[in-house]
């Protein structure tokens, strides 16, 4: 079985993260980068897969140099080879540029299922593995949380308001992964040295043949508003406290 | 040859025909080199086992420290008398028998070539010192009998059910039956002489005389005879238990002494390195092929006397683990597996490799369990307490190195910390960038701002993140200040010190760390560290010199007992209240730092110590070492709520610390126990602030329920002596 995993570098949830002054996006110093933990669980299913089925796990990534931590990452934990798009036109792509990205490295090799995260924590747009989907012309199943592939086709578990949706469909498709579908696996040092020494394809946008132009462009960037310090209410009376709790509910905050 | 003579013996001549009728010489050599053979035969194939399995390790180096180990432990069994009860009953057997040998061989000499000293009052001395050891080894006996059959305490089993085997029968049988047969011997020669002309020092061997006493009755002819069967009897058990020594525990007599000549002479709690990442293609310890020959003679060592047990806090919370039974069930494993090694490369040609077979059974995860394996705290009360210097936590962590290095296969929880560790260099995963946000408000430096200092803080994890931790670091800090020491910190470039991640088997993470570190340190030109976290410093004292990182580090507690025995810290409130102090395992039993401590607190006016049961060495783990802090503790009690028991038990008020961990522990112990009312948790640097009296108590030191710190009229410190 052929199976593609696809990553996105990202900042560590608990870095700081400062917007630059011109609000063109975010000072990258000091940042530490991680694999989107959305797509951890997209290579985690991917080597599960290629575990009880066989096959090879391939990783796709696109982002600038650092990015190939993230794909050894991958590579440590298990897949075989890795595709590295590396292009400055890209560093800031929208969804649409960076799926299309995705798709033209993806239709160069086979494949039979492909996994994305649900959506990346920096840019939260949840959008690249639908596209892909869409630009591969192949069915796509959207936060999944638990799957199941044989017989020529996937079946996936979606959480929804409520209640859960049982999805079948046939391969190739796109599963894009929630919480939940599984734990990904800690890499062990066999395999973190041995993913030093996999190959990983590095390709610009010109060996792919795609245009760079997004559909959507970031006009600027703004921190959100410092949260405004809170209030302790000081007195002996309980019943002057209370009142006074009610008055600033009302008049200050205005949710009354 | 004086046997088969008449003697008489007079005042001024004693001394006595050992065998006078037992000449059968002979059959005696012939016995006696049949026996000496099964011994032989017995060690012989024994040592082809010990050099059948394990990597190379040079435990020989350094004789003079060695042989210093075997005197102490060995011939004056320093570390068995640590427990007095079973130290006292093993001391009975061991010198006793010690003396006996002695004894019996001069007698052996004395009867096949003549001693020219063996009588007069030299052999009325001998006979009265063997019967006092005669009678201790007898002693001795009784008491095992007794400890193992009739008291059966813990340590002699597992869980309750006593792990006694026919060999522990027949070795006390055998020493039993020598000791009351020589008596029987002894009683029947003298019951004999007595009727002698002129024998009149039968006393001399009190315990046959008394015995000789009570054989009325016996013609002197059947007396005779059966003298002559005893003698048999005695010798033949004699010669028995020679040739059972290498097939039964016996072999401790050898194995043990051997084991504590080749004791680790490296500082203690050590681990070795694992060398290069790059090349090697196996980490950890997974087969017995990966431990060290020492490590696996280690288990041949072992007397299953369950010294470690008895203070292994998982073991004593219920967990699977108990120390004896790893060793033991290496033990176990390796004699399956070691005769099959053996003779696979006794099958194999000259030159090739042998074709050794795969073993049945997994040795991580199916010998020793998984439960045990990862609920060990690392605490070192097992290797500081065993009498014969058996290693038993780098076993554990190798093959946890083995768990988590290889197969990546541990605890989930354990893998968020490492994760944690990784991406923002501190088990809790909080943004690396908020180190340095502690105490924005005392403005310390940091060595980028002012490098000139003396002291670096090393603050730790907990220090630097932990709520809890971070008002001791204030406090800490505080005190510096106000002694005029001078001191820095790394701010956001310092890192976590590794040691949950060395402990809990991820060597390659902690080298990552420990190498961080080391390169930001000597980039300041680093030369003393005060850490606050014993866990940090004991990984930067004892373990980053492999990696090129050597400085002097200090625990605050020392620093703090000295500056106030240099007057530099001064006293202005007292403090009411039990205070107890609990030692952590890594300042304690890896570090020896006990008393210093014990002194900053004593120092305190009005402060009034307590011990509880289990201090100094035999301390009890809070349950947060060996990576344990950050591991669900799902099996059995709570480790800190057993020691949270301990300290209520002596009625203390505060359990003061030293150790962030221990910290944490025993503030949740105290919560569970429900006592937040009356018992507080505070780490020694928060109680020396208190009393310091420079703000008040109440606003500044979380003292929580501390006792009310009264100002007392210019309170004095008691002078202490530096203890560095
Ligand atoms: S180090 Fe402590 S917890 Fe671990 S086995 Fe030894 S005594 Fe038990
Ligand atoms: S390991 Fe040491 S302390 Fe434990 S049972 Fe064996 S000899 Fe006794």
């Amino acid at each position: 079985m052929n199976i593609v995993a696809c990553v996105k570098q990202v900042p560590d949830t608990e870095a700081l993260i400062k917007v630059k002054p011109d609000g063109s996006g975010i000072e990258e110093g000091g940042i530490k980068w991680v694999m989107n933990p959305y797509d951890e669980f997209g290579v985690e299913e991917a080597l599960k897969l290629k575990e009880k089925l066989g096959g090879e796990v391939t990783v796709v990534s696109v982002g600038p140099a650092r990015t190939m931590e993230t794909i050894r990452t991958a590579l440590a934990m298990g897949a075989e080879k890795g595709i590295h798009i590396d292009d400055p036109a890209l560093y800031n792509a929208d969804a649409y540029t960076t799926a299309n990205a995705l798709a033209a490295a993806i239709k160069e090799i086979p494949y039979d299922i492909i996994f994305c995260g649900q959506r990346a924590i920096d840019g939260d747009m949840g959008q690249v593995g639908s596209i892909l989907a869409e630009l591969l012309d192949i069915p796509q199943c959207t936060i999944v949380t638990k799957l199941d592939v044989g017989d020529g086709k996937a079946t996936a578990v979606k959480p929804i308001e409520g209640a859960q949706l049982v999805l079948e469909t046939s391969l190739p498709c796109v599963i894009t992964a929630q919480k939940g579908l599984n734990e990904p696996r800690y890499a062990s040092l066999p395999g973190i040295m041995k993913a030093k020494k996999k190959p990983v394809d590095v390709k610009n946008a010109a060996a792919l043949g795609i245009s760079v132009e997004p559909k959507a462009k970031i006009e600027k960037m703004t921190p959100p508003p410092a949260r405004p310090p809170g209030k302790i209410i000081e007195g002996e009376d309980p019943a002057a406290k209370a009142a006074e709790v009610i008055r600033l509910l009302r008049e200050e905050a205005k949710v009354i | 040859m004086a046997h088969g003579a008449k003697h008489v013996y007079t005042v001024g001549n004693e001394g006595r025909e050992v065998f006078w009728n037992a000449p059968y010489e002979l059959i005696l050599f012939a016995f006696t080199a049949v026996a000496m053979a099964i011994f032989a035969y017995g060690l012989y194939r024994r040592w082809q086992l010990w050099k059948a399995i394990g990597k190379p390790e040079d435990r020989t180096d350094n004789a003079g420290a060695r042989i210093q180990s075997l005197i102490s432990n060995g011939l004056f069994q320093i570390k068995t008398f640590r427990d007095v009860y079973p130290g006292i009953m093993h001391a009975l057997i061991f010198f006793g028998f010690f003396v006996l040998i002695f004894g019996a061989a001069i007698d052996a000499t004395q009867f096949h070539i003549g001693l020219p000293f063996f009588h007069g009052s030299f052999y009325l001395w001998f006979s009265l010192i063997m019967e006092i050891f005669g009678l201790a080894v007898l002693l001795g006996v009784v008491i095992a009998v007794y400890r193992r059959y009739i008291e059966k305490p813990d340590r002699l089993g597992y869980m309750g059910t006593p792990d006694n085997t026919a060999d522990d029968a027949i070795v006390l049988t055998l020493i039993g039956s020598i000791i009351v047969t020589g008596f029987l011997i002894e009683a029947l020669r003298l019951y004999v002489n007595v009727n002698v002309d002129g024998f009149t020092w039968g006393m001399w061997s009190f315990v046959g005389y008394a015995l000789s006493k009570t054989l009325t009755g016996i013609g002197y002819d059947t007396a005779r005879v059966l003298h002559k069967w005893m003698w048999w009897i005695h010798t033949f058990i004699v010669l028995g238990f020679i040739a059972y020594i290498p097939w039964s525990r016996l072999l401790h007599i050898i194995t043990s002494p051997a084991n504590q000549y080749m004791m680790s002479l490296k500082p203690k709690g050590y681990l070795e390195p694992i060398g290069d990442f790059e090349t090697a293609e196996s980490f950890g310890v997974g087969q017995l092929e990966d431990f060290t020959w020492k490590q696996i003679f280690d288990s041949e060592a072992c007397t299953r006397c369950g010294r470690c047990q008895d203070g292994c806090p998982a073991y004593l919370s219920g967990k699977p683990l108990s120390p004896k039974k790893v060793i033991q069930d290496l033990k176990t494993y390796w004699l399956e597996r070691a005769p099959v090694v053996l003779a696979a490369q006794k099958a194999a040609p000259e030159g090739e490799e042998p074709q050794i077979p795969e073993p049945e059974k997994l040795m991580v995860g199916e010998v020793i369990d998984l439960h045990e394996l990862w609920a060990c705290t690392n605490c070192m009360y097992c290797i500081e307490h065993c009498p014969v210097c058996i290693e038993h936590v780098p076993k554990i962590v190798g093959m946890r190195q083995y768990k988590v290095l290889m197969e990546a296969d541990f605890a989930p929880e354990l893998q968020l910390t490492y994760r944690n560790m990784e991406n923002n260099s501190n088990p809790w995963g909080i943004g690396a960038h908020l180190r340095q946000d502690w105490a924005p408000e005392l403005g310390v430096k940091t060595l980028a701002e002012d490098a000139n200092v003396e002291y670096l803080f090393y603050v730790g994890c907990s220090g630097s993140f932990d709520d809890r931790g971070k008002k001791v670091a204030v406090a800490l800090a505080k005190i510096l200040k106000e002694a005029g020491v001078s001191f820095g910190v790394l701010g956001a470039e310092e890192g976590c010190c590794g040691d949950s991640a060395m402990r809990g088997g991820n060597e390659y993470l902690y080298q990552i760390l420990a190498q961080t570190n080391i390169e930001v340190m000597s980039g300041y030109g680093v030369k003393k560290i005060i850490c606050m976290c014993p866990h940090g410093y004991n990984a930067l004292k004892k373990d980053y010199p492999h990696f090129g990182g050597n400085y002097e580090v200090y625990h605050h507690t020392e620093i703090l007992a000295d500056l106030i025995a240099q007057g530099r810290i001064t006293f202005k409130k007292s403090v009411e209240g039990l205070f107890t102090y609990h030692d952590s395992c890594f300042l304690g039993r890896y570090n020896d730092v006990y008393d210093q401590p014990r002194n900053a607190l004593k120092a305190i006016p009005g402060l009034n110590l307590v011990e509880m049961d289990r201090s100094y060495a035999k301390s009890f783990c809070c349950g947060a070492g060996g990576a344990r802090m950050w591991m669900e503790e799902d099996i059995g009690e709570r480790i800190n709520d057993m020691r949270t028991d301990q300290a209520i038990a002596v009625n203390a008020g505060t359990i003061a610390v030293g150790c962030p961990f221990c910290l944490t522990m025993m503030a949740d112990g105290i919560k569970d126990r429900e006592k937040e009312e009356s018992m507080d948790a505070l780490d020694i640097a928060e109680i020396v602030w208190n009393a310091m009296g420079i703000e008040e108590a109440a606003e500044e030191a979380p003292s929580g329920e501390a006792p009310p710190a009264e100002e007392t009229s210019e309170a004095e410190a008691p002078k202490e002596e530096p203890s560095e």
